[in-house]
């Protein structure tokens, strides 16, 4: 499998009051073809800058990339592929279908292929029945739908989208996700930068987590998922038998006259279930706990403070 | 092109439904349809005069209309992240600005158009005696000032790259002033300069600032007459290639900046 992206060095520098700030810092990074990479970060991590980067919006400080084997600047690549942006504005006079010619004339597709494309898009993401009403009568999801729409009218290989599932409801929010997923049915790469953990962790093959422009954690979701922890509550047990169990890593306290003992899931449980039983306590329940991404993040960028996005947007670029 | 002319559809579609466009048109036309009536309180014959204060309130509301609609037309589509979606496309930026700023000026011309519709109907319905060279002057008036605007908007646009919308608006008006009032100012600055370094200095400023009285046939036949020494034809024709060519160098020097500007 070939690499739709990579970035060597990719830095990002504001000039603030206080001096300069590495918004993207020394970033390298690949993201192979064909998957669903998960673009993670707190508020002001770069990631949205690393994007526009990636997309010759904005001129890296620093370092350089490739997208789909070109390097940055290159504007033809972007017939290949599709970006949409968090909070997406599309001109409010116009329809739906008349917004998604627009964008099909900046690809120069002809008439009649452009109309036709455009209805089919509009099928695609539920808003057939809405092509004629004008986009400032569009509900917030009806505009993340169109954006995405507008985003599969040049049938890229290579999608970057930034918070996709961004204020939608429930129902939209399934929608866009099975979109995507589609997506990587269809051989597509698909870079998504989002605070939706929930939906990172259902449909992304591998993640980076960025955090003051530092890679601070990446790969395989399924490696970093890896060793979840297992809960044991018991009840009647005397109080002291804590501190017997406690050892690296195992966390036993009482709650409510429980006992509750946290341990990794790597530890047997027959050694607690036993030294519960034999001190006359009756096991309550064990529930294993899978690890997850939010475990992960807060792991990786807890505890650091992190410059919020408009403190990112005012700054001056070096 | 094909970006291009998709890009100036799309502006001169959002531009002829802005709220406060419509308002100063409204205004301006309200002012169109009064004036001829205001003749009925001058003496007869006064038809020359009223034709000057008419083609005024055209040019001054256009210029308006010009500098508003050209100072947001960047920065808003920044702001709004429209630009994000539209440079990820195979579009350039010159290609997008190129695009903007044809879109407004298809907007200035549409709107130039419609108040010089409605003078006219004014005037033919109020002013029984004009004659045909008076209709024919304020067609070619209104021509000329859609290339006077054209040039107005590059000037607009190249500061829009450079400086926040308010200043923009500030420093747009400020040139429209100074190359309105440019003649009769350096008249007077050569006559008291005579030929010396300050009267070179006010010839270079002369020609390197946009002068927008070049580009203007209100003063009519006598005064084509008086800049060029020829037809009326000859002084329009160079006035629109004057215009043309100073936008150009606006545009040019705007997408040099817009390039490496980030955004």
């Amino acid at each position: 499998m070939g690499v739709a992206i990579k970035t060597e060095d990719l830095t990002k520098t504001y000039r603030t009051r206080s001096g300069k700030v590495n918004v993207v810092d020394h970033l390298n990074l690949e993201v192979e073809e064909g998957e669903i990479f998960g673009f993670l970060g707190p508020n002001g991590a770069g990631k949205t800058t690393t994007i526009k980067m990636l997309l010759g919006i904005s001129y890296p400080s620093e370092g350089t990339a490739w997208v789909l084997g070109k390097e940055i600047g290159d504007t033809d690549v972007h017939r290949r592929l599709s970006y949409l942006p968090e909070k997406p504005y599309y001109y409010e006079h116009m329809t739906g279908l008349e917004i998604l010619r627009f964008y099909a004339r900046l690809f120069n597709i002809k008439e009649p292929e452009r109309t036709k494309k455009a209805e089919a898009l509009l099928e695609k993401v539920n808003l057939a029945g809405d092509a004629d009403k004008i986009i400032a009568q569009y509900s917030r999801g009806m505009q993340q739908r169109i954006g995405l729409a507008q985003s599969l009218l040049n049938d890229p290989v290579l999608l970057f989208l930034d918070e996709p599932t961004a204020g939608l409801d429930p129902i939209a929010h399934i929608e866009i996700r099975d979109l995507i997923l589609k997506m990587r049915d269809e051989g597509k790469t698909v870079f998504i930068s989002s605070h939706e953990l929930s939906d990172v962790e259902r449909i992304c093959d591998r993640v980076t987590i960025l955090n003051y422009g530092k890679v601070v954690s990446e790969g395989r979701l399924d490696t970093l998922l890896k060793g979840g922890r297992i809960e044991i509550t018991a009840v009647n047990v005397p109080k002291g038998i804590e501190d017997n169990l406690r050892s690296d890593g195992v966390i036993a306290s009482f709650h409510d006259g429980r006992l509750i003992i946290d341990a990794p899931d790597t530890i047997a449980t027959d050694g607690f279930v036993d030294a519960v039983r034999s001190a006359g306590g009756t096991i309550v329940s064990i529930i294993p706990r899978r690890k997850r991404l939010e475990d992960l993040f807060i792991e990786s960028v807890g505890g650091r403070r992190v410059l919020t996005e408009q403190t990112e947007q005012s700054e001056e670029s070096v | 092109m094909g970006q291009i002319f998709a890009i100036a559809q799309t502006t001169l579609g959002e531009a002829i439904r802005r709220r406060v466009l419509l308002i100063i048109l409204l205004i301006g036309l309200a002012f169109l349809i009064i004036s001829p009536s205001l003749n009925q309180l001058t003496p007869r014959g006064q038809t020359e005069v009223l034709v000057k204060m008419t083609l005024g309130i055209l040019k001054i509301t256009s210029a308006i209309l010009a500098v508003t609609l050209t100072v947001y037309l960047i920065p808003n589509e920044v702001e709004r992240r429209t630009i994000y979606t539209i440079l990820s496309k195979p579009v350039q930026r010159y290609q997008f600005l190129v695009g903007k700023f044809l879109g407004s000026v298809g907007a200035l011309a549409v709107m130039i158009g419609l108040m010089t519709l409605v003078l006219l109907v004014t005037f033919s319905l109020q002013q029984r005696d004009a004659s045909m060279d008076d209709v024919a002057r304020i067609v070619k008036s209104a021509v000329m000032y859609v290339f006077q605007m054209s040039l107005l908007a590059g000037i607009a646009m190249l500061f829009s790259t450079i400086v926040t919308p308010i200043v923009n608006f500030f420093m747009t008006g400020m040139v429209f002033v100074f190359g309105t009032l440019m003649n009769p100012i350096f008249e007077s600055l050569g006559a008291s300069s005579g030929g010396g370094l300050a009267g070179l200095g006010s010839r270079v400023a002369h020609y390197a600032l946009p002068n927008f009285t070049n580009v203007d046939i209100t003063g009519g036949a006598t005064q084509a007459e008086q800049a060029v020494g020829g037809s009326e034809a000859v002084y329009m024709m160079n006035g629109i290639i004057y215009a043309i060519i100073y936008t150009s160098i606006m545009l040019v020097l705007a997408v040099l900046i817009f390039d490496r500007r980030e955004i």
